[in-house]
């Protein structure tokens, strides 16, 4: 396990948003946690990244323990993390956003490669490179802040919500851009999604988060039909046809 | 004619002077989310750090009677490391509460300085002559006379806006801080060492001061314990104007308190001028039912780690 989970409980004051969760990602994996609204899994991948502390439990990362990291020194592990909102830097260029994920490395020749392999990965930013960033729309703010996270050469990324506002034809190429540069540089990703369906269409593995727990936990390939991933996800098992036809 | 000319160089210098000390407060702001009360204390401190501690009435001068190069290097010197240890002492340790918690830990650091400085200095006011030859006139006309001092603290204030500016646009360091600004918990997710940042918006907020401290005591010739509360003041009322958080809004800010002031002197009658602060506080009530959001807005107020 490249990053490994185990058993953690977050509380907010003495309110817990996740108890006892364990979540394992292989290196070149791809993971999905998938769950309704106030599951916890913003708040899981926010514990991962340092910003929030667990009360019990552990995380591991490369076999190294990271709690009670800093949010910059869970960084510079090589995780490297594009929380919920998009959050460009709005008044900086797109490129001064692009080269703050470089700040951490030191291996200038390879910065400039990466740097032009982005460009050449989103030629949107390329184009605007030099406008401010808060200007970019919705989906051009979601490439540039892969692309960022891109340039901080991870071994894992975390994303949440990467479809979170955007328009249907602009997760699709979301998607596929994170698809793409798992084939193409074995990308490990850890996804945080609300929709089951794309979860299952992307992942190799998925954990089904609600009210804190996980639920459930398998092969994306073994849970292809959808229909065990949606009742962990509602908590039901009556009136399941009613709940496959919600919007999701 | 001549008056206007006066008016005009007069409200540009003063306006410079809030500018800066508006700057000096916006920086903390801008990465902290920190009103820092204490920033005419270190402008106070710098002043004091010329002569030797006493509480004797009559000043012995310490660092004022250096070579002037020295001087200013000194007394930035000892404001940077008030201001840095202001922040590895106190601030870094309640670095998450909200920013009502940071304002009133300033304010109580304020009181503080400034009862530190009656202890070792004594609460009189001290006559200081840092530079009696900037305190002369250039002729401009027979009626016009521009007093050097004046334009030494526009010249100055400029060069540290154009060194700021480049700064902060130019230096990685500089982009960092400005994405601090905006989104702290991003930039740390980026790798950005939150300590490194605020610790580097305390040397330049404090080396304002520094310079503040210089300019402001060589125009009074006094130091007061309370003499950079005034100051602190109105450079606070110059961010909320301009928009905390912007580091233009802070400069706007100050030049628009500083010009109003100084008009109001030129066309107030002689019984109402005592009366000035009334309106510019009132001013300041006037801008801010207007936009309430300062003149340049921000997404300063948003929640950060």
């Amino acid at each position: 396990m490249l990053l490994s989970v185990e058993d953690i409980y977050v509380h907010y004051g003495r309110v817990p948003a996740v108890r006892g969760v364990s979540i394992g990602v292989s290196e070149g994996e791809i993971v999905c946690v998938v769950g309704p609204n106030g599951a916890g899994k913003s708040t899981t991948l926010l514990t991962i990244s340092g910003v929030l502390r667990p009360s019990q439990g552990t995380i591991n990362f490369d076999g190294q323990s990271i709690v009670g990291l800093t949010p910059e020194a869970v960084a510079r592990h090589g995780i490297s993390q594009v929380p919920e909102g998009r959050h460009v830097f709005t008044t900086l260029s797109v490129e001064e956003n692009l080269r703050l994920g470089t700040r951490m490395r030191r291996d200038r020749a390879e910065i400039e490669a990466d740097f032009k392999r982005v460009l050449e990965l989103f030629p949107v930013l390329a184009e605007r490179r030099r406008g401010a960033a808060g200007k970019l729309s919705g989906g051009e703010q979601q490439m540039l802040v892969i692309g960022r996270a891109l340039l901080t050469n991870p071994r894992i990324m975390t994303i949440d919500e990467p479809s979170l506002g955007l328009a249907p034809n602009l997760v699709d190429r979301v998607y596929e851009v994170l698809l793409e540069l798992r084939e193409s540089r074995g990308l490990t990703l850890l996804i945080v999604e609300q929709s089951s369906e794309r979860a299952i269409k992307a992942a190799d593995r998925i954990y089904v988060l609600r009210s804190g727990e996980i639920q459930l936990e398998g092969d994306a390939a073994d849970l292809q039909d959808g229909e065990k991933v949606r009742q962990a996800y509602f908590g039901f098992t009556e009136g399941v046809e009613h709940a496959g036809e919600a919007t999701f | 004619m001549e008056v206007v000319v006066q008016v005009i160089i007069s409200s540009l210098s003063l306006g410079s002077f809030y500018a800066l000390g508006a700057l000096g407060i916006g920086l903390l702001f801008g990465v902290l989310r920190l009103i820092n009360f204490a920033h005419g204390d270190f402008i106070t401190v710098g002043g004091f750090s010329l002569i030797v501690p006493a509480t004797a009435v009559v000043a012995v001068p310490l660092i004022l009677d250096f070579h002037p190069v020295a001087l200013i290097i000194c007394v930035v010197g000892v404001v940077v490391v008030w201001a840095l240890a202001s922040y590895f002492l106190l601030f870094r340790h309640i670095q998450t509460a909200p920013p009502a918690v940071l304002m009133i830990a300033s304010v109580a650091l304020s009181f503080s300085i400034q009862n530190l400085i009656i202890m070792i200095y004594s609460g009189r006011p001290k006559a200081v002559g840092l530079w009696p030859e900037l305190t002369g006139v250039i002729p401009l006309s027979d009626k016009v006379q521009v007093p050097i001092l004046q334009l030494v603290i526009v010249a100055v204030t400029w060069i540290l806006l154009i060194l700021l500016t480049i700064f902060l646009r130019r230096t990685p360091i500089g982009v960092e801080m400005r994405a601090a600004a905006e989104d702290f918990r991003m930039a740390r997710m980026l790798g950005v060492n939150a300590t490194r940042v605020i610790a580097l918006a305390f040397v330049i907020s404090g080396a304002l001061a520094g310079i503040m401290a210089l300019m402001y005591h060589t125009q009074t010739g006094i130091l007061s314990f309370r003499g950079g509360v005034f100051l602190m003041l109105y450079a606070f009322i110059a961010t909320v104007i301009g928009g905390m958080g912007s580091l233009i809004g802070a400069v706007v800010g100050g030049y628009v308190v500083g010009i109003f002031s100084t008009v109001l002197i030129a066309i107030l009658p002689e019984g109402m001028r005592g009366f000035r602060d009334a309106f510019v506080f009132g001013l300041v009530v006037v801008i801010l039912l207007a936009r309430p959001q300062g003149l340049v807005p921000t997404r300063a107020f948003k929640e950060r780690v």
